[in-house]
């Protein structure tokens, strides 16, 4: 890690430049409420000031809804060939939880098997953060994704007339001696960094207590009566996964194409929400009730992977709190787990 | 003995079968139909080595892919076989298809297999339900080609009805040869059937091994499981000795849609074929 100091007044031109040099992605205004990333073309085109995104960028680009896989001829001579889509791209101004999404997304992607669809994506992909602002639903300290630690070629702090910035690879280091007038930190803007990061902390309104929440969860696992109340009202749509960084279940099917010549694998995004995620072929659903698919999402989100990765998979985001038109709250439930167990 | 997932996978996109062809199709049943497949690339057809419980994905082009357990021998290197039961899509489509025909191949998968070097000097239970014959086959056979290296067999097999009872010739042969000893029990007999009527969970009480030298292999529909066990465990066998192999929904079949997770575990990847351990602690495992 090295440290700088980006002023702001050389901050327009920073971006410019890598707007001359990048496809660069960004936040902007789609709405009173609401914003997006999405490509940007000027410095004019973006808001830093975002609260809400609908999607989180990084998984939007790295792992898009609906993929190509492969593509082959059919007939007595088949051929297969794989499909990977990817290009050099540099996503701007994404808040740390998002960026502990996308380093699971990482993690799951790079274990076991490798995705290369994925992974070539990522390795193209540059990623500069940004202390952006916690909206009202976001827990992002509660569950420790409020810092990154990885995953970024740069960070940018506000330090007030200045950014400190943290520069996380060597991909980072060149993006800064290239395209900005970067200086290097000085004490006083170390202390200035150390004081911003206490503050920033305390910009997360909403706080969850997590600890004993492994265990908690175990004992209450089979209280029917307490996930169907917390799933009465689920409508099993899915939002609650589209709108996740760290949701990446997916569905693979095979299309013949037009011409009928040939065919095409994909993938499109899943939910685990849905009805028939648990389906198999012969009838039988692994997964038939609401309350039952709630259980199994929290579950995933706050337990599968601290035992697998020593993490939670949720990064608190709250966009899944925002998404539910059924007022389904994952920092409710976990303290409605807290109190089942304590009465 | 397992393959080292990251070595096969470093060159080629994990999707992206291996082409196949059917060379044989034969009726097992009224319902369910063999498929023999060889995998074109001779350099691929002989690194396809795979262990007992083990699965493939296989492609039907351009309708879609679905997993299947290999119920033949390990040690037939040139071929493996499918048993496949019309009931989706894919299988649907693999009915259609004809001796000749290609099929796109991803496999062997899966790290949890029928552990046969632990079983050896052992006695083997082997309870199969259904469909679940096929997984089990390929450990039955590979312990009957290396018969002398286990102690007691003993197969108990259980279908709806005699017509449905799959590898009939074979098993019948079984029966004659005494290498094993064979429990067959139907729900609906006809008149000419000899064996026990009920489900196979009936037919453990009578197993006479005991726990410390005997391993136990189980696999059938989703609701055989609980009553299999729960008779298992009257009799003391040891959860660490007892493997199931698994069913859920899989999409990808490496690891990566997570449609087949059970609690921490992946199907596709941790199993098929877990031990009672290491499941016991997974609610709705079982
Ligand atoms: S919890 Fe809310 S967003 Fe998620 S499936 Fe149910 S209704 Fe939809
Ligand atoms: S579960 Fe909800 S709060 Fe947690 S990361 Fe996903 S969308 Fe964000
Ligand atoms: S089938 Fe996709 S993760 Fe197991």
């Amino acid at each position: 890690m090295l440290y700088k100091i980006l002023d702001k007044k050389d901050f327009k031109d920073f971006v410019n430049n890598l707007i001359s040099a990048y496809e660069v992605t960004a936040p902007k205004k789609i709405s009173q409420a609401l914003h997006d990333f999405f490509p940007i073309k000027s410095y004019e085109e973006m808001d830093l000031s975002y609260k809400r995104t609908t999607l989180p960028p990084a998984k939007k680009m790295l792992f898009p809804s609906n993929e190509a896989l492969a593509s082959y001829t059919v007939g007595n001579n088949i051929e297969v060939k794989s499909l990977n889509e990817s290009k050099e791209q540099l996503l701007f101004g994404v808040g740390a939880w998002d960026i502990n999404g996308m380093n699971f997304l990482d993690r799951i992607f790079s274990t076991d098997f490798i995705d290369e669809n994925y992974m070539e994506k990522r390795k193209k992909l540059k990623v500069i953060g940004i202390d952006a602002e916690p909206s009202d639903a976001n827990f992002a300290s509660s569950v420790g994704s409020e810092f990154a630690k990885e995953g970024f070629d740069l960070f940018l702090s506000d330090i007030g007339d200045k950014y400190f910035v943290r520069i996380g690879t060597a991909a980072g280091a060149e993006i800064a001696s290239k395209f900005g007038d970067f200086l290097d930190a000085s004490d006083v803007d170390y202390s200035a960094y150390d004081r911003q990061m206490d503050l920033y902390k305390n910009k997360f309104n909403v706080n969850v207590n997590l600890d004993n929440f492994f265990e908690n969860f175990e004992i209450v696992y089979g209280k029917k009566d307490l996930w169907e109340k917390l799933a009465k009202s689920c409508f099993s749509c899915g939002s609650c996964n589209l709108v996740c960084p760290t949701c990446f279940c997916f569905n693979v099917r095979d299309d013949i194409k037009i011409d009928l010549a040939g065919g095409i694998k994909s993938r499109q995004w899943d939910s685990c929400m849905i009805s028939n995620y648990g389906l198999v072929a012969g009838g039988h659903n692994f997964r038939p009730d609401e309350a039952n698919r709630l259980k199994q999402r929290y579950r995933c989100k706050l337990k599968t992977f601290v035992e697998k990765f020593g993490q939670y998979s949720c990064v608190g985001c709250g966009r899944c709190v925002e998404a539910c038109l059924a007022k389904i709250n994952i920092y409710e439930d976990i303290n409605a787990v807290k109190e089942e167990v304590s009465i | 003995m397992v393959m080292d997932l990251k070595e096969k996978t470093k060159t080629e996109s994990i999707y992206v079968p291996d082409i196949a062809t059917i060379t044989e199709i034969k009726d097992l049943t009224p319902t369910e139909k063999q498929f023999k497949i060889k995998i074109d690339d001779p350099v691929k057809r002989k690194n396809f080595n795979f262990l007992p419980g083990q699965f493939v994905e296989l492609t039907v082009f351009g309708i879609g892919e679905a997993p299947f357990s290999i119920p033949s021998s390990p040690n037939n290197k040139d071929y493996f076989e499918l048993c496949v039961r019309s009931i989706g899509s894919v299988s649907a489509a693999l009915h259609r298809m004809k001796a000749g025909d290609k099929v796109g191949i991803k496999g062997p998968l899966g790290k949890g297999y029928f552990p046969y070097e632990k079983m050896q000097g052992n006695n083997v239970v082997i309870v199969a339900g259904g469909l679940g014959m096929a997984p089990v086959r390929s450990i039955l056979l590979q312990i009957l080609e290396d018969r002398k290296s286990y102690k007691d067999v003993t197969l108990i097999y259980g279908c709806v009805d005699p017509q449905s009872m799959l590898y009939k010739d074979e098993i019948k042969k079984l029966q004659e040869s005494k290498e094993l000893d064979i429990k067959l029990t139907v729900d609906r007999p006809d008149n000419s059937w000899k064996g026990a009527v009920g489900v196979c969970t009936n037919l453990i009480p009578q197993l006479k091994y005991q726990p410390q030298d005997t391993y136990i292999i189980v696999c059938g529909p989703p609701v055989m499981y609980k009553f299999v066990i729960i008779e298992l465990e009257e009799k003391k066998y040891k959860p660490e000795n007892i493997f199931l192999s698994l069913e859920r929904r899989m999409e990808c079949g490496v690891g990566k849609c997570n449609h087949c997770h059970i609690g921490n575990k992946l199907v596709c990847v941790d199993g098929p074929v877990f031990s009672l351990w290491e499941i016991k602690n997974l609610k709705e495992a079982i």
